[in-house]
């Protein structure tokens, strides 16, 4: 992988690393995110997808799922660093639950230009069971969800046909425990 | 709409002070906080300390907090006020003192504008506070300085900042006072209520079976409150454990008591090392695994069991893994594990340890802190032990700034109680004691207050001279002047082949005069024979004093665990010579 930046890829130093989602549940209030994302950047930590939004409109809550990579311990340290953090309610390692469900969105639009792709493009679809959000003559928009896998599958199909043009964007894994 | 029960923001803050029997603030004005020093004006519960910088209002606020074991509280306009009190909140945060920090900001209008000196205050002390907060709503103001004030003390107490716009500081609302809030408890993280006796069985067990256990205890046992030490000295000369403390632990037990093998750590006691190193039980009580204690982790106490007891759950297993932990209050737990022994008749008057102490005292016959005092120039460390022996009958609180005069202090003065030690570890600020000594001595008023200082780190915050005269603090100011940064020239001379790179500092200024021009009192000791009558007459006057002492300027501080190096291969004096393996990785580190 070739890269512009002055910093080394994550690829390699993370070896060791586990990926996990972590969810948190915080006191809606200003500087919420801020002081989140400091955390992370500040101490070092990876974040590989957020996603926020508000989960309790009556007790003003928001949850907030983040996926890192880490070794266990780093891991463990992550979720006691922000549990200090005075507006965290709680923070939850959803792999250390004994059940626990993820899902991600994503929106796909594809530009292709002759029906050969448009029969692969259509013939993925359906397989994954993704909706067409809007078709043109020569745009598609399909909406996908499931787990990060399942999503980054679908993609990996879509990239084997030749030609087409992919822009897309995904809401990172969200995943509750039960 | 004057209501009669409404106050301005201003008033509201000054209430809400009054309500948390705040008595004292340390502040410089500014545009931004102008209703509030109008407030100020008018009353007389509170006791401003006009400081000369902001810095020194922070660090104030930090010594009168360690000194009184209340929380510090100071008052700082926005912009430039504010952020020269970004090292001091840092400084707060690392070593865990609980500060409330006021400060003005623009009208909220006008946020977000460049307007003058606006910045993002929230933005730039979020990471070096443990919690702050932008009030635009006035009726808010009454709850969050009394969280503020929650906060900054309960778990692990650090520094906290409020910041106010001017408008918010103008408009009305109703008070309400603390004991009417009702404190969100996931806000306030102070640590598990209950005492882990589980925890407590099995230390006790392993306390009986143990051979070779530690007593290693930090600033936690301080910040726990004064019951803490006394559990601690209880539970010591129950079990007839050795112990040794970090930088900030230095007083929770009487340092001259046979038990105590002194600090530990970088510049610590030979026998405090070693013991680490070979104990085959280690009870932590309230310290982190700090790099300065640990030294090389992987070669870190090889053998022990390790117990941790520390409010902070992000301080357990972050550089060390430990074996039992609890995230209780110390006191609590201490006094629980006193007596469970006690009420189960355990019987550890049998274990005397005798091999384990034949062992330490063996180290001890090194005489790591041994220092040849010659006829002529005073040894940094002599002038040290001769302030502990002419100050030790009195009522004493040590500051100190950062270098090698901060390490000899640690070292050859001895604390019997806590909070009597003031410095900086975690940060390691230069410029903190002299301001810190201002504010111990305004907690203290009866006391005797020396800040143990370098030259180079005095004339970090040298103005606070005027705010010692102006209020009639008869601080002290001790300098070991030995014409360098001592301890950069010492790391220059044992990792960068004695290249004095920038360490030397020039163009010094005549203490003694500077004392004069400040209407302080200057006292100087050139040699040995000087030196009794400088502390003697230092002490003597109830003035600011500023004690210029002359000392051996190549002198270095021993014994010393170099970066990267294990407990085991300190170096305990100039002629031991580090293995060079760990010279070069130790180079790279701090
Ligand atoms: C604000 C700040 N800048 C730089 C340092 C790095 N530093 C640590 S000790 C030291 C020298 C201190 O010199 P002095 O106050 O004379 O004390 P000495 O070591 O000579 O006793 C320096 C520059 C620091 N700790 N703090
Ligand atoms: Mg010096």
């Amino acid at each position: 992988m070739s890269s512009t930046s002055v910093y080394p890829t994550p690829i390699n130093a993370f070896k060791q690393s586990k990926r996990s989602v972590l969810s948190i549940i915080v006191d809606n209030e200003p500087g919420i995110l801020a002081r989140i994302v400091g955390l992370f950047s500040g101490r070092g930590y990876n974040i590989e997808a957020l996603n926020v939004t508000v989960v309790d409109i009556k007790n003003n809550l928001s949850r907030i799922t983040i996926e890192t990579l880490g070794e266990e311990k780093v891991i463990s340290q992550i979720i006691a660093q922000l549990e200090k953090l005075v507006p965290v309610h709680s923070a939850t390692n959803l792999a250390n639950l004994s059940e626990s469900y993820e899902a991600e969105i994503c929106l796909v639009k594809i530009e292709f230009d002759n029906n050969e792709q448009d029969q692969k493009i259509l013939n993925f679809a359906d397989i994954y069971r993704s909706r067409t959000v809007q078709k043109r003559q020569n745009i598609v928009v399909y909406e996908i969800s499931g787990t990060s896998e399942r999503i980054n599958k679908f993609l990996d199909d879509l990239n084997t046909i030749g030609g087409i043009k992919v822009e897309l964007v995904r809401s990172g894994p969200i995943g509750l425990g039960i | 709409m004057d209501n009669e029960n409404e106050f301005t923001g201003a008033d509201i803050l000054l209430k809400a002070l009054k309500d948390q029997e705040v008595d004292t603030i340390f502040g410089y004005p500014g545009g931004a906080v102008l209703p509030i020093y109008d407030a100020i004006f008018g009353q007389n519960f509170l006791k401003h300390v006009l400081v000369r910088q902001e810095a020194g209002a922070v660090h104030a606020a930090e010594g009168y907090a360690r000194s009184s074991g209340k929380v510090g509280v100071l008052l700082v306009t926005s912009g430039p006020g504010v952020t020269n009190v970004v090292t001091g909140l840092t400084d707060a945060l690392m070593d865990s003192i609980p500060i409330v920090c006021i400060s003005g900001q623009v009208p909220s209008h006008l946020i977000g504008t460049d307007a003058f000196q606006e910045c993002d205050t929230t933005g730039i002390t979020r990471p070096c506070t443990k919690h702050n907060y932008l009030v635009k709503d006035v009726s808010k103001l009454s709850e969050t300085i009394h969280e503020a004030f929650k906060i900054a003390s309960s778990g692990r107490p650090g520094p906290v900042l409020i910041d106010i716009p001017k408008d918010v500081q103008f408009a009305k609302s109703k008070y309400i006072s603390k004991k009417d809030i009702s404190f969100r408890e996931h806000r306030i993280k102070a640590g598990s209520k209950n005492v882990d006796k589980n925890f407590v069985q099995e230390l006790v067990n392993h306390i009986k079976k143990s051979e070779r256990p530690i007593f290693y205890v930090g600033g936690g046992c301080l910040n726990s409150g004064p019951q803490a030490s006394q559990e601690l000295i209880e539970l010591v000369n129950k079990t007839n454990i050795p112990i040794t403390t970090t930088l900030h632990g230095l007083g929770c037990f009487p340092g001259e008591d046979k038990s105590s093998l002194g600090m530990l750590g970088m510049h610590g006691n030979y026998e405090a090392n070693l013991a680490m190193n070979k104990c085959d039980l280690m009870i932590n009580v309230g310290a982190r695994f700090d790099d300065r204690v640990t030294g090389r982790l992987d070669a870190f106490s090889p053998d022990s069991v390790k117990f941790h007891i520390d409010i902070d759950q992000s301080s357990i297993n972050k550089n060390v893994k430990v074996d039992f932990h609890t995230n209780t209050d110390i006191t609590m737990t201490l006094k629980e594990i006193n007596s469970f022994i006690e009420s189960n008749n355990i019987e550890l008057e049998k274990k005397d340890y005798t091999n384990w102490w034949g062992q330490i005292n063996d180290w001890r016959k090194k005489e790591c802190l041994h220092y040849e005092q010659g006829e002529e120039i005073i040894k940094p460390q002599h002038a040290i032990s001769r302030l502990y022996d002419l100050t030790t009958q009195k009522d004493t609180f040590i500051t100190t700034e950062v270098g090698q005069h901060q390490m000899w202090a640690a070292q050859y003065y001895k604390f019997s109680k806590p909070n009597r030690w003031i410095t900086s570890g975690g940060l390691g600020t230069m410029g903190f004691g002299m301001p810190a000594a201002v504010g111990a001595q305004m907690a203290n008023p009866d006391s005797l207050v020396i800040d143990i200082a370098g030259e180079a780190s005095f004339l970090m915050n040298i103005q606070e001279i005027a705010t010692a005269v102006q209020y009639k603090l008869p601080i002290k100011i001790f300098i070991l002047n030995n014409e360098y940064m001592g301890m950069v020239r010492q790391w220059q001379e044992l990792l960068h082949g004695s290249r004095y790179s920038e360490s030397y500092v020039d163009a010094l200024p005549d203490f003694k005069k500077l004392a004069e021009s400040f209407n302080a009192v200057g006292v100087r000791a050139k040699n040995i024979s000087e030196l009794d009558d400088a502390i003697n007459e230092m002490v003597s006057i109830d003035r600011p004093v500023i004690a210029d002492i002359w000392v051996d300027k190549k002198e270095n501080c021993f014994p010393m665990i170099p970066s990267g190096a294990a407990h085991h291969e300190m170096l305990l004096s100039k002629y031991d010579k580090e293995n060079p393996e760990n010279q070069e990785k130790g180079k790279v580190l701090v």
